[in-house]
């Protein structure tokens, strides 16, 4: 049985966030892999796109930076200069400037730093399950995925429990700015012009914005130089700092970023478990299992869905010519279920070796600074999971976000059976 | 020109590799265990970490200011012969390179 068959007719339109609200269109997805490996898609939005959606291409594109530049925004949205200086991070800019910002944070996000986390993790996971299975019937997403980053991300920034509920409300607005569940402020259905300046035109970046000048102010009195957040203020080895609409940006972007990703995993690796029952029981006998199972369950969920490029000069791919200045989208949702990449991509396997997916963005210098992170938390929880539960099984239909840009299950109703 | 990796466990892997390759692309193709390369070269990852052999230290040259940056990043003990490979460019005189790969 397949974790989910796509119903998309093969001709979704990847610019609508319409066409993702049953997961993204899979089906056009595999037409655009066979027929068409670079698509151009116009946009009543702004101006059209390329979309490249095979495995080869994607990583060969992402790895050329110098020609497919993310300093012209790695959204589809189109941005007038003054608002890409306003809105970015170095999530938007190439060598050397990226490497200049992401040195500074670089060791805070290694993996021996990371691992130091686990037994936190492993605590955190407790507390979650303990509240959470004994309900029986719940929203997975609800009471287990968003708990677990929501919590560690406090730890990570150094912020007190009791705003974690508020920040991640406010980080889901941002990055979920197309989701009326999620923000008051839906990005293409009104109109949020007064907030071009902010991150994801959200009014929620404003609010972000404060917290963290806030919070930075109590840190100072109190003469709090732990954590991530002081890292980054220090200057770096040409003695240059960053500003401080770069530092808000950068705090937004860990609210953000390094929040509902990692949920979207735990997630949709729980939906796994549900329609691919021999999962749990390789888990709970197998302990060879956790080397390759948090890959395996983050290719499956490709929580960043695309992310785009912008061409600095003419460049010839599959008989076409991207012109210099256009807009490339890097379909990693497509290319994590490229056959040519991988046996049976449809299915979840949990020893699948090796594994070179792209939720992470491999093969290129934006490869996720809070990857050991993810895996981490992804394995602690599916263990301790594991460890408690004899089955689970769905207890209703699941919903996805309203987004092309994020992949995620936002409700997941399930029924646990206790070990 | 030739390449070997010396594993922790004894092992060698030894491989042809083309002029401009570099040795983290050079691993990778070789499937030489833990190199792995999560950045495509990029100076964004360190996982490409390897030990130059004491003979090929000097042709081999110093870490760049970005690599010594992220040569603390490095799963595996950082030593004074640390480079990433992604760094490294094979060209005729490093022809019979030996590199070292830590045990993470």
């Amino acid at each position: 049985m397949t974790v989910w068959t796509s119903t998309d007719d093969g001709r979704a339109d990847l610019s609508s966030h319409d066409a993702f609200t049953a997961g993204p269109p899979h089906n056009t997805f595999a037409r655009m892999r066979r027929d068409d490996p670079l698509s151009w898609t116009e946009w009543d939005g702004g101006e059209g796109f390329w979309s490249v959606t095979r495995h080869a291409d994607i990583l060969a594109m992402n790895g050329n930076a110098k020609v497919f530049s993310s300093a012209r925004g790695i959204r589809m949205e189109d941005q007038s200069y003054e608002e890409y200086l306003a809105r970015r991070t170095f999530q938007e800019t190439d060598a050397p400037e990226h490497m200049k910002t992401r040195i500074k944070v670089a060791k805070a996000f290694s993996k021996t730093v990371i691992a130091g986390f686990e037994e936190d993790i492993r605590a955190l996971c407790d507390e979650i399950l303990d509240q959470a299975l004994p309900l029986g019937t719940f929203d997975a997403t609800k009471e287990i995925a968003r708990q677990l980053p929501m919590r560690m991300l406090g730890r990570i920034i150094g912020t007190p429990d009791e705003d974690l509920p508020w920040l991640v409300e406010k980080g889901d607005a941002l990055i979920a700015n197309t989701d009326p569940d999620f923000t008051d402020h839906v990005l293409d259905k009104m109109d949020t012009d007064e907030f071009r300046m902010m991150p994801f035109n959200s009014p929620a970046g404003a609010e972000l914005y404060e917290y963290a000048n806030d919070l930075m102010a109590k840190k100072a009195a109190a003469g709090d130089t732990e954590g991530v957040l002081h890292l980054i203020l220090q200057p770096g080895r040409d003695g240059e700092t960053i500003s401080e609409t770069e530092f808000r940006n950068f705090f937004c972007l860990l609210v953000a970023a390094g929040n509902d990703t990692t949920r979207y995993s735990i997630a949709a690796g729980i939906q796994a478990m549900c329609h691919q029952p021999e999962l749990l029981g390789q888990m709970r006998s197998d302990e060879a299992v956790w080397e390759t199972a948090p890959d395996e369950i983050i290719r499956w969920a490709t929580p960043a869905l695309y992310f785009r490029r912008t061409a600095t000069e003419d460049f010839e791919m599959h008989g076409k010519t991207i012109r210099e200045g256009d807009k490339v989208l890097l379909w990693f949702a497509s290319g994590n279920r490229d056959d040519a990449a991988f046996d049976d991509p449809f299915r979840v396997n949990l020893h699948r070796t090796p594994n070179r997916h792209m939720s992470f963005g491999q093969g290129g210098p934006h490869v996720c600074l809070g990857m050991w992170l993810a895996r981490l938390e992804v394995r602690v929880l599916f263990q301790e999971l594991a460890r408690r539960i004899k089955s689970i099984e769905p207890a209703g239909p699941h919903k996805f976000l309203r987004s092309n840009f994020v992949g995620g299950i936002k409700s997941l109703p399930v029924t646990v059976e206790m070990a | 020109m030739k390449v070997i990796w010396k594993l922790a466990d004894g092992r060698e892997i030894s491989g042809e590799v083309a002029n401009g390759l570099n040795m983290m692309e050079a691993a990778v193709a070789n499937d030489v265990p833990h190199v792995v390369g999560e950045c495509g070269g990029n100076l964004s990852c360190a996982t490409c970490h390897v030990y130059v052999d004491e003979a090929w230290r000097e042709k081999t040259g110093e870490a760049g200011d970005y690599e010594d940056a992220m040569l603390d990043v490095a799963e595996a003990e950082r030593r004074p012969e640390s480079r990433l490979s992604c760094q490294i460019t094979a060209s005729p005189e490093l022809d019979g390179l030996v590199l070292i790969v830590p045990e993470p």
